[in-house]
């Protein structure tokens, strides 16, 4: 059944056997791509922002009153002949829904599609006590004749192809199927499945709403097998959990306008349904259906009372941060979750599953953004999923050796630049006289060496800053320039093509030399202390009252300044007073000469050359900066040529692509493919991390293709 | 009251999720349709829901003479046997080209769920432009301390569970058509 895995030597094996399933790799990554290119058709007319919003804010107001929901829930129900129960945890309720059964003499069971059931695996513990379970759901069924887990929460069978889904059928119907007709193949499903109906005795659903006022529930369905599960067996038990509980009808509608579109690309499903109480049933001695419903705590109460990952029980199991997450379409929902599965299940595990089955799997996120983009509910996956890692590391009371030298050096600005200056040297003899190190020294494993590494500058742009600092008479704008390390000591001639694009627009720079790390780095290690302890020291150093803005050219520092240090200070009575203002004065450098000096194409020479554009995830998700950079390739002349996936993470992600560097070099394999399909001469990009990445990349192709900062490219356009 | 703007917009939606949509003026069209569809489709049974005795009884007279036959309720008996079944809708949403049925009664849900043809009359001026205008109908049947079953339905059955590719038709019905009754017009 499902094996995930619990430490990170196993998890890393897991994921190299996934990398190698080429029909996997290839399904995920053709529906990563065609769910996010079908999203626009699908959400035409619907406003997703201000409903997202809306349903955000009142699954929220509803997460304090869960108990007194459900009382309401109940007695409007059992009005209605249902009889309500409540199971404090998994076992509990394994035990009632098997009770119910063995009182009424259940022997055979069918089941709808429920993910609070594979929660609680269910099906285990009902055959164990001798019942007949049958998956009734086609992707449910076929996993099940698998023994396997879901690998989606919407489709849990789409890590298998026709052919392995036909191989079974024949075995299972001792018929030759004709793998190639997927009609087909539903059909027989379809013909397999009907007597089951007709012959159980109980049937199991789950729920997508609980709705308080009316003491209804409702499912959102689309084969119809849930609809002949609550219809035909005499008994009906629906497991709920508490989060299901909505206040009222309209609650049902608002979410029912973002559910099938997130899950499925429909405007609704094919069967919406309400059912409430003990409906009329010829099958039941009684006439009525014996109807029970289970409500699931299992944590959620708890959680429901915690500040900080309360949001998670927003969800409302769409699918979609599984959809767009690049990691995700790389090794499949089997490693991407324990039960529940995507960017929501790294997080749920901790709470549902124990912190054993999460501790491997909830460090493998980039930071891309992409899920939190799609959220239907609004919520901060990505943060909360680095909040989660960190309860993990604090449950286990570990310090993971890469967190303390981390926290160690990072905190003690000198310390830290005194080892990158020494790294220069340490480098040298790798490099030889080679711009790059293309060929990494036999203690790094093979896997790292899918791209060249840069070397760190001899002077870096901190030793550059007093000749280079310019001195401008009556300014207009003074900018506090925050370089980054990645700038600072890689890549100092990105700072020098700032400067250089800045003369002549009476822009006053100043390079506080007290500037750190942004913190970054250490957020994505889960280190928060260390985080805010860099905070400060950058705060402290740029003191937002002496800028209009504080500029820097890399797009993961901006989005980290800007949103996440508002997030790390959350409820911190030592949260500096000018916090907020410190924040409001963060640019990132597109928008600041396409919005602030408003750059022209006078300025520039127009080569005309080939440009194609890398969007960092940063930048477009965690800024939303979208239109400018392109803006500024067309206005410094060149041509902007669009290719496949833009939007999509590079696979960098600072340390991730150190710590799992064969999934960081797949997601940079399909970038790069996708940039080579265009005829761009240049790859241009707005951070200096994907610089990194897909400069080092492009080296290890041998391409001719260049790969700059924008900057660069429009310091070198100037007339 | 008709619009024809909602008639409209209902029948692009459903027609958008692979319903055949018609327009119809009397009970007696949509017996005629029935029957025609399930000689078609090579079928030999029809059931209707929610007809007066005397449609019944012409239902019954029009498929014995075109040698089906109409399953009488219970339906529970003719679980393996239901091609086509005959429906009169509770109302319709033109957004999303949705049908509502009060699917209560034991024989309703299984003569929708179980057929392999829905044909579904819905009458024009039960036609509404959205769930807003839904709302409080529903949540009266909702709130009423009486057990309910009320049922949307968007096309036929449908899935896509086997390598994302739609397939229409796995457990519940496999066509789905509409039959819009324009009153007063016959
Ligand atoms: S942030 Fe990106 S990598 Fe992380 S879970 Fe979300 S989509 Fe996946
Ligand atoms: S977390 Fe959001 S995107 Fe992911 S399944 Fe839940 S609702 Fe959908």
């Amino acid at each position: 059944m499902i094996k995930t895995a619990q430490d990170m030597k196993s998890y890393k094996k897991q994921l190299k056997e996934a990398l190698a399933d080429k029909f996997l790799r290839s399904a995920l990554d053709n529906f990563n791509t065609a769910y996010r290119e079908n999203r626009p058709t699908v959400y035409e007319g619907v406003d997703f922002e201000g409903i997202k919003k809306e349903i955000a804010a009142g699954k929220d107001s509803a997460l304090p009153h869960f108990i007194e929901m459900f009382e309401e829930f109940k007695a409007k129900a059992e009005a209605a002949g249902a009889k309500v129960h409540t199971a404090k945890d998994a076992r509990e309720a394994n035990q009632i829904i098997a009770a119910i059964a063995k009182d009424n003499r259940v022997k055979k069971i069918i089941k709808a599609k429920s993910m609070t059931a594979e929660e609680i695996f269910l099906n285990d513990h009902l055959e164990k006590k001798g019942f007949t379970v049958t998956e009734t759901d086609l992707g449910e069924w076929i996993i099940q004749l698998r023994r396997e887990g879901p690998s989606h929460m919407v489709m849990p069978a789409i890590h298998l192809s026709r052919y392995q889904v036909g191989d079974l059928f024949a075995e299972v119907t001792s018929e030759k199927q004709e793998s190639e007709n997927i009609d087909k193949l539903v059909k027989v499903a379809r013909k397999q499945l009907r007597p089951a109906y007709l012959e159980a005795d109980m049937g199991i659903s789950g729920a997508n709403f609980a709705i308080a006022e009316s003491g209804a529930l409702g499912l959102v369905t689309n084969e119809g097998n849930m609809r002949l599960v609550t219809t035909l067996p005499r008994v009906h038990v629906a497991l709920v959990g508490y989060d299901k509980l909505i206040p009222d009808l309209k609650s049902m509608f608002r979410i029912l306008k973002v559910l099938p579109r997130n899950a499925t690309g429909q405007a609704i499903t094919s069967y919406v349904t309400w059912i409430k109480g003990a409906v009329e049933c010829a099958s039941s001695p009684g006439s009525r259906k014996e109807m029970h419903i289970v409500f699931l705590d299992n944590g959620r109460l708890a959680l429901a009372r915690d500040p900080v990952f309360s949001e998670s029980l927003r969800c409302i199991r769409c699918g979609a941060c599984a959809n767009v997450c690049p990691i995700y379409s790389k090794v499949g929902g089997h490693k991407y979750g324990h039960v529940y599965i995507g960017a929501i299940g790294l997080i749920l595990t901790l709470f549902y599953h124990g912190r054993e089955n999460d501790r491997a799997i909830v460090r493998n996120c980039i930071n891309c953004q992409a899920c939190k983009e799609v959220c239907p509910v609004d919520i901060d996956l990505p943060h909360l999923i680095k909040k989660t890692h960190r309860a993990v590391l604090d449950q286990e009371g570990r310090t993971p050796v890469k967190n303390f030298l981390l926290a160690k050096v990072m905190k003690n600005r000198k310390l830290f630049h005194f080892i990158l200056r020494q790294s220069h040297l340490a480098q040298k003899p790798l490099a030889g006289k080679e711009p790059m190190i293309r060929h990494l020294p036999h203690f790094f494993e093979k896997e790292h060496g899918f791209r060249s590494l840069p070397v760190i500058a001899k002077t870096p742009f901190r030793d550059q800053w007093k000749q280079l600092r310019p001195q401008v008479v009556q300014p207009k704008y003074t900018i506090g320039f925050f370089a980054g390390c990645a700038i600072d000591f890689i890549y100092p001639e990105q700072a020098r093509a700032l400067l250089k694009l800045l003369k002549g627009h009476r822009v006053q720079v100043e390079f506080p030399m007290d500037q750190t790390c942004c913190g970054l780095p250490a957020l994505m290690a889960a280190e928060e202390k260390t985080a805010k302890e860099v905070a400060l020291q950058n705060i402290k150093a740029m003191q937002p009252r002496d800028y209009d803005y504080i500029l820097t050219p890399c797009a993961s520092c901006g989005s980290h300044l800007k949103h996440n240090y508002l997030k790390i200070f959350d409820r911190d009575p030592a949260a500096p007073a000018n916090l907020e203002a410190f924040m409001d004065k963060i640019i990132d450098f597109s928008s600041f000469m396409a919005n602030v000096l408003k750059i022209s194409p006078e300025e520039f020479k127009g080569t005309g050359e080939k440009v194609a554009y890398h969007a960092p995830c940063h930048l477009c998700r965690g800024l939303q900066v979208v239109e400018e950079p392109r803006k500024l390739i067309e206005i410094a002349g060149y041509e902007y040529v669009q290719s496949k996936d833009e939007d999509v993470c590079c696979g960098f992600g600072g340390s991730y692509s150190v710590d799992f560097p064969e999934i960081s070099a797949e997601i940079l394999k399909k970038k790069l493919d996708n940039v080579q399909d265009s005829d761009a001469r240049l790859l241009v990009t707005d951070c200096p991390g994907c610089v990194i990445q897909l400069r080092g990349g492009m080296d290890k192709r041998g391409t001719k293709i260049q790969v700059r900062h924008i900057a660069e490219i429009l310091a070198e356009a100037l007339k | 009251m008709q619009n024809p703007d909602l008639i409209r917009q209902m029948k692009e939606k459903a027609e958008a999720v692979q319903v055949t949509v018609s327009t119809i003026h009397t009970m007696e069209d949509a017996f005629q349709y029935t029957v025609d569809i399930t000689k078609k489709q090579g079928g030999r049974t029809v059931v209707a829901a929610g007809l007066k005795t005397k449609e019944q009884g012409s239902l019954k007279n029009e498929c014995e003479s075109s040698g089906l036959r109409l399953l009488e309720f219970p339906l529970r008996p003719h679980a393996n046997e239901i091609h086509t079944s005959l429906t009169i809708v509770d109302g319709g949403v033109a957004e999303t080209g949705t049908l509502v049925l009060d699917s209560t009664s034991e024989d309703v849900r299984i003569a929708t769920m179980l057929a392999e043809t829905h044909v579904a009359v819905l009458p024009a001026s039960k036609i509404k432009p959205d769930t807003t205008a839904l709302e409080n109908e529903l949540n009266a049947v909702l709130k009423a301390d009486v057990p309910s079953y009320t049922a949307f339905i968007t096309g036929a059955s449908r899935t896509a569970d086997i390598e994302r590719v739609l397939a229409i038709g796995v457990h519940g019905p496999q066509e789905l058509h509409i039959l819009i009754m324009e009153e007063n017009k016959a």
